[in-house]
């Protein structure tokens, strides 16, 4: 099998005075085999559309995790009541004086009509509050969907009977309409209605209704999945071997669901960033001071800021639509490079 | 890729306590309940998979083990592995019986009885390495090979033909007949005395079949391991096997020896079978001719069994006698020792041809009137 290249070496090896040492390297190196995960993330990087989308997704991430930082480089912070500190750069009703609400060198994004908070900081921490909850909605979900749904794929019998049947029942429930009646109901069971509500509570009820409903859609599909799995061969091979329970499920069913894991969490992660900021544009999400992207929605279609400065909404929309069709994006490249067969 | 087809003399020390039965089973019966009704689901019947069935597999020997499709060949496999768990009867490993034993009672069992699978594409792990595959049995039992695990998987490796330096690479750069091997490998990674080999050539085509199946051959030879060879290939069978069963709709309809009952059968049914084989014939037709018998129609349905003789829907000898009464395996007059026949009414011990062909399936015989 070598030989054409060795005779080939042994020639030229005449002219170029002996070099063909060279030459074997790649030969052993070829002997490194690729696992299923390195080919998809070549066939991941040969995907431009891929690879852009994923440098946004990163952009934004990077930026929500800087915002404490940038806005110290930037020297200002959400909070700051603008219209009582420079009373100078406001009317009698709030608006800022300068056009498209006072975007100058100083607030880059300007100010916001009535408190006269800053654009640019609060955009940066309403980016850095919502992918925070939607990360870890995604997370509490994608475990307990992995928890429950290969437990029931893998036990089958009543324990999928009844995994199953309450992933139904779940998936039955309207969302949205769930979501915003249950969260101030969720939130009154921490704190009484006469207290201010802390702002954590606000955010582990925010997180724990999206999660109650949120994990059925990826246990259905990873239940499907080991179903499938489970009948293969070599995890009968595995059982012959004696493979305990636990180790057929870390070694053999859960390296082989990862891909289904990987694609739903990439197209669950905008979902919930929506579902959030449906919610706090609601009102029943995170409310003033605290920023939010949703919540800033709302802020932009209140009659005081959608008369006077018409720019405020191009903020969180524009940089929301480009983190969903990127996110989206994403998921499909992802998908592709998974399963390349597939096709769009 | 060509197999050396060189077979050392099988080594006498390891088959030293050749003809001392290792695996015995008698009885075993697998019953996959059928489930049916509304609103309350219940059982309404039973797939009769393996319904009755005795077999011995000695130390250092191959059984092979025949039937068409649908016949609980590989049932018995699962059950003899324990993959199923069997409805009745017993299944005793070195006078052990492990028919309902645990996964903890089996486990030092379990490195002794190994499996090789039908299908090659779907008997390895696509997320693991060549070398974890072949090293997660001895992982499991907690084996530690002198040298090291890395270094007994490039020897296992080369025993079943392949590059050592395949270790670190995935099933998917590999054909399947190389898949083959690699399963084969496992199996033997935990020096087992009995491989149960659920048809592990059908999935291959021909050309690989050989290779594989004079791999194993060498393999059961050389390391004198028994083997509980299934399949529906009669050729494959008697290449590789010292003793054969015939199953037909999960019982054992004759056993014997090689010779016995690929040259001298007696069922009926082991009859068809063999004429079924196709033969090339090179010299002239009629001299030498085999008989010719071709049956009519499928296997019954396991949920319903024929009484008495199960072949008799198909049999060409059925009387009333078959229908009531269930013909005992023994060993009938005219078989040599140890070929059993279940029959009331057996062929002659001879696969000669006859003065008339035997063609029960109406469309071939309207085809050849013409």
């Amino acid at each position: 099998m070598t030989s054409p290249i060795d005779i080939e070496g042994g020639g030229t090896s005449v002219v170029v005075d002996g070099e063909p040492e060279p030459k074997k390297k790649p030969e052993e190196q070829q002997l490194v085999g690729r696992s299923p995960g390195q080919l998809m993330w070549i066939r991941f990087r040969r995907d431009r559309a891929g690879v852009i989308s994923a440098c946004v997704v990163i952009f934004f991430f990077v930026i929500g995790l800087a915002a404490p930082l940038i806005s110290k480089l930037y020297g200002k912070n959400p909070y700051t009541v603008y219209a009582d500190e420079r009373p100078e750069l406001f009317d009698s009703a709030g608006v800022p004086l300068q056009p498209n609400g006072g975007i100058s060198g100083e607030f880059w994004f300007g100010l916001e009509p009535g408190n006269g908070y800053d654009v640019f900081t609060k955009l940066l921490y309403g980016i850095r509050n919502s992918l925070m909850i939607s990360l870890a909605v995604t997370v509490a979900t994608v475990v307990t969907g992995i928890l429950l749904g290969v437990a029931a794929g893998y036990l089958g019998g009543k324990p999928d009977f009844w995994i199953s049947r309450l992933v139904d029942f779940l998936l039955a429930f309207p969302a949205q309409l769930f979501f915003i009646a249950s969260m101030p109901v969720v939130v009154s069971l921490f704190v009484s209605p006469r207290d201010e509500t802390p702002v954590y509570v606000r955010v582990v009820a925010l997180i724990a209704v999206q999660w109650v409903l949120g994990w059925m859609s990826l246990a259905r599909i990873l239940r499907g999945t080991t179903l499938a799995l489970r009948e293969r061969e070599f995890i009968e091979a595995a059982k012959v071997s004696g493979a305990p329970p636990g180790r057929i499920i870390r070694k053999e069913i859960l390296p082989n669901v990862v891909t289904p894991i990987l694609v739903q969490s990439t197209y669950m992660l905008p979902n919930f960033v929506t579902a959030e900021a449906g919610l706090s544009f609601l009102g029943v999400g995170i409310v003033e001071p605290t920023p939010d992207w949703g919540q800033m929605f709302s802020k932009a279609s209140t009659e005081l800021v959608m008369q006077n400065d018409i720019t405020y909404m191009f903020f969180p929309g524009i940089s929301m639509i480009i983190f969903i069709v990127a996110f989206n994006l994403l998921g499909d490249s992802v998908r592709d490079a998974f399963d390349p067969k597939s096709e769009r | 890729m060509k197999e050396d087809l060189v077979l050392p003399a099988p080594r006498e020390a390891a088959t030293g306590g050749a003809g001392e039965p290792l695996l015995v089973v008698e009885g075993l019966t697998k019953h996959f309940p059928v489930k049916g009704g509304f609103p309350i689901r219940r059982t309404v019947g039973a797939v009769q998979a393996v319904d009755g069935i005795d077999l011995t597999v000695n130390v250092g020997e191959s059984f092979g083990l025949v039937g068409e499709s649908g016949c609980g060949k590989s049932t018995t496999g699962r059950l003899i592995t324990r993959l199923l768990e069997p409805t009745a009867g017993t299944i005793s490993y070195r006078g052990q019986d492990i028919s309902h034993a645990g996964r903890k009672q089996l486990a030092p069992i379990r490195s002794e009885i190994q499996m090789i699978f039908q299908d090659p594409y779907s008997s390895l792990n696509p997320r693991q390495t060549v070398g974890k595959i072949i090293s997660g049995p001895m992982e499991i039992n907690g084996i530690e090979p002198d040298g090291g695990r890395e270094r007994r998987v490039r020897e296992l490796l080369e025993i079943v033909g392949l590059n050592p330096e395949h270790y670190n690479r995935f099933p998917h750069e590999f054909s399947g007949g190389q898949r083959q091997r690699i399963g084969v490998a496992r199996a033997l990674a935990l020096e087992p005395k009995l491989i149960v080999a659920d048809e592990p050539v059908s999935a291959l085509d021909v050309s690989i079949q050989a290779q594989v199946v004079n791999l194993l051959k060498k393999v059961q030879q050389e390391l004198g391991i028994a083997f509980l060879f299934i399949a529906h290939d009669l050729a494959v069978v008697r290449h590789f096997s010292h003793r054969v069963a015939v199953m037909y709709l999960g019982k054992i309809i004759e056993v014997g020896d090689r010779n016995s009952i690929y040259t001298r059968p007696r069922h009926p049914y082991t009859h068809a079978l063999l004429s079924a084989v196709p033969e090339v014939d090179l010299t002239d037709a009629g001299a030498g001719r085999r008989e010719r018998i071709r049956l009519a129609g499928d296997v019954p349905s396991p949920i319903a069994p024929p009484s008495g003789c199960r072949f008799r829907t198909r049999c060409w000898k059925a009387q009333d006698k078959c229908a009531t009464e269930e013909p005992p395996l023994i060993q009938i007059s005219g078989n040599r020792a140890g070929h059993l026949t279940a029959c009331h009414f057996p062929e002659d011990p001879t696969i000669e041809g006859r003065d008339e062909d035997i063609v029960l399936d109406p469309a071939l015989a309207a085809l050849e009137e013409d």
